[in-house]
């Protein structure tokens, strides 16, 4: 009885692996390989440091780290990428001594297969693809403030499964992005991830600068929450101003919350071309209807919160770069002040000698 | 129910690799077609098609790459390779762009 109510499961996983090897060799006479110029990929060890030193209602924490990311490419079509993070956060114990709390992690490992000019394969430990926030901003040398979104603990972080995903141009002045993604249930404390699926879809119009999009998760477990979510991304030609908001709402306990950020570089004046001025607002709303257990269990999930920071970037080089900002959190009963000040420094290099040579 | 989903993303990744594998025929037959046809370009015209490429890189880089970060230093020509490559996947920038942007960024 079990083995008929199960293979039918079976078979669709068996078809989409067909699929797979299908689709990769049938596209396979149409690419021309992606090694433009006759350069060949070098093995490269990139990444960040971090120095951040964060005071949140009056607790002042200490923190540097580092994230390097490995990029092992295989050929013209394969590429292997991991990406861990370390970090040391020192804040005072209750003797008023600083104690320094280690944590680690893998933020992805995953291999890469460009099967043809519009689609590729990713399978591993990999970022959810949802929005733009988790996959292209986060890291802490791109990201404009260093306060994490509202958004960020709505929705799956992270994944470990397949994926498919790429961009192709509809039109002249129109690209299309997309990603779909299944993920299984991992319960390791490192590598934890949900069983789950979903996928994005973006429309980028580069002459306007301009791409919006959005994005749906389901999760098969538990209590089965699905997220969906909007985001949007303009870059006036005639201001060196960027614009983002991402919007998700979960249908769980998790609840739903926005953020509007604006980035603008100072480039038209001379003496302050390295200077950055951001601005965000945000909004979460905790699901209607939870009881008092499951707002204690949830913590900052369960309740409404309104958030507003503004922050100074300033580049002493495109790789090393200087941050503060000041926001203020508004929490029913605990308001808070969030102080963060300190530097990033983004490094990039070869794992082979002669790296730069042909 | 989880059958459901498996099938439902069966059927949309079936659907949405037709579409793409579609799209890709026809636009590797435009491709060839113009490769055929390409008469012997002149010197003027190489370096013409040369800054008009450049142009257009340029472009694609600052609209692709700079939506989320800033400009980087360009890299030896290996290592902007795979760098590319990461941010391909990364940042779904579509082939055209890729190449262009990578053309632009080891010049």
């Amino acid at each position: 009885m079990c083995s008929n109510v199960r293979w039918p499961r079976k078979v669709a996983q068996a078809g989409l692996l067909g699929l797979f090897i299908i689709i990769s060799l049938t596209v396979h006479a149409q690419d021309d390989g992606i090694t433009a110029d006759g350069f060949k990929a070098v093995p490269i060890l990139t990444g960040s440091t971090a120095y951040f030193t964060r005071v949140t209602a009056g607790q002042y924490q200490d923190a540097p780290s580092v994230s390097p990311i490995l990029l092992l490419p295989v050929g013209d079509k394969w590429l292997v990428e991991a990406k861990g993070s370390y970090s040391d956060t020192f804040s005072k114990n209750a003797q008023g001594d600083y104690h320094g709390t280690i944590s680690y992690g893998m933020a992805y490992g995953q291999i890469d297969y460009i099967a043809n000019r519009y689609m590729t394969f990713v399978a591993g430990r990999f970022t959810t693809p949802f929005n733009i926030y988790g996959e292209r901003l986060a890291p802490n040398w791109i990201r404009a403030l260093q306060t994490g979104p509202l958004t960020s603990p709505v929705t799956s972080g992270s994944a470990l499964g397949g994926m498919m995903r790429g961009g192709f141009p509809g039109t002249d002045s129109l690209n299309v992005t997309y990603a779909l993604y299944f993920s299984a249930n991992n319960t390791h404390h490192l590598l934890a991830t949900d069983r789950s699926t979903g996928g994005r879809l973006g429309f980028f119009l580069p002459h306007q600068r301009l791409e919006v999009g959005a994005s749906f998760q389901q999760v098969l477990q538990a209590d089965r929450p699905h997220s969906s979510g909007v985001f949007l991304e303009w870059q006036p030609n005639r201001a060196p101003l960027t614009i983002r908001s991402e919007y998700v709402r979960s249908s769980g306990t998790k609840g739903s919350a926005y953020w509007i950020e604006s980035v603008y570089r100072l480039s038209q004046i001379s003496a302050l071309r390295r200077l950055e001025l951001v601005g965000r607002g945000e909004q979460f709303f905790a699901a209607s209807n939870l009881s008092a257990a499951t707002v204690k269990k949830l913590g900052a999930l369960g309740k409404d919160t309104n958030e507003g920071d503004f922050g100074l970037n300033y580049y002493l080089r495109s790789d090393v770069r200087a941050s503060a900002s000041y926001g203020r959190q508004f929490v029913l009963g605990r308001d808070a002040n969030l102080w963060v000040v300190g530097m990033t420094y983004r490094f990039v290099m070869p794992m082979l000698p002669q790296g730069g040579a042909r | 129910m989880k059958i459901k989903f498996f099938l439902a993303a069966f059927l949309v990744a079936t659907a949405l690799s037709l579409g793409l594998m579609a799209n890709a025929s026809s636009g590797g037959g435009k491709d060839a077609a113009k490769d055929s046809s390409a008469p012997t370009v002149s010197a003027e015209q190489s370096a013409a098609l040369n800054e008009s490429m450049h142009v257009e890189g340029e472009k694609r880089f600052r609209s692709n790459c700079g939506r989320c970060h800033a400009a980087p230093p360009k890299f030896p020509p290996r290592m902007m390779t795979t760098i590319v490559r990461h941010m391909r996947v990364r940042a779904t920038i579509t082939d055209q762009d890729m190449r262009l942007i990578l053309r632009y960024m080891t010049e």
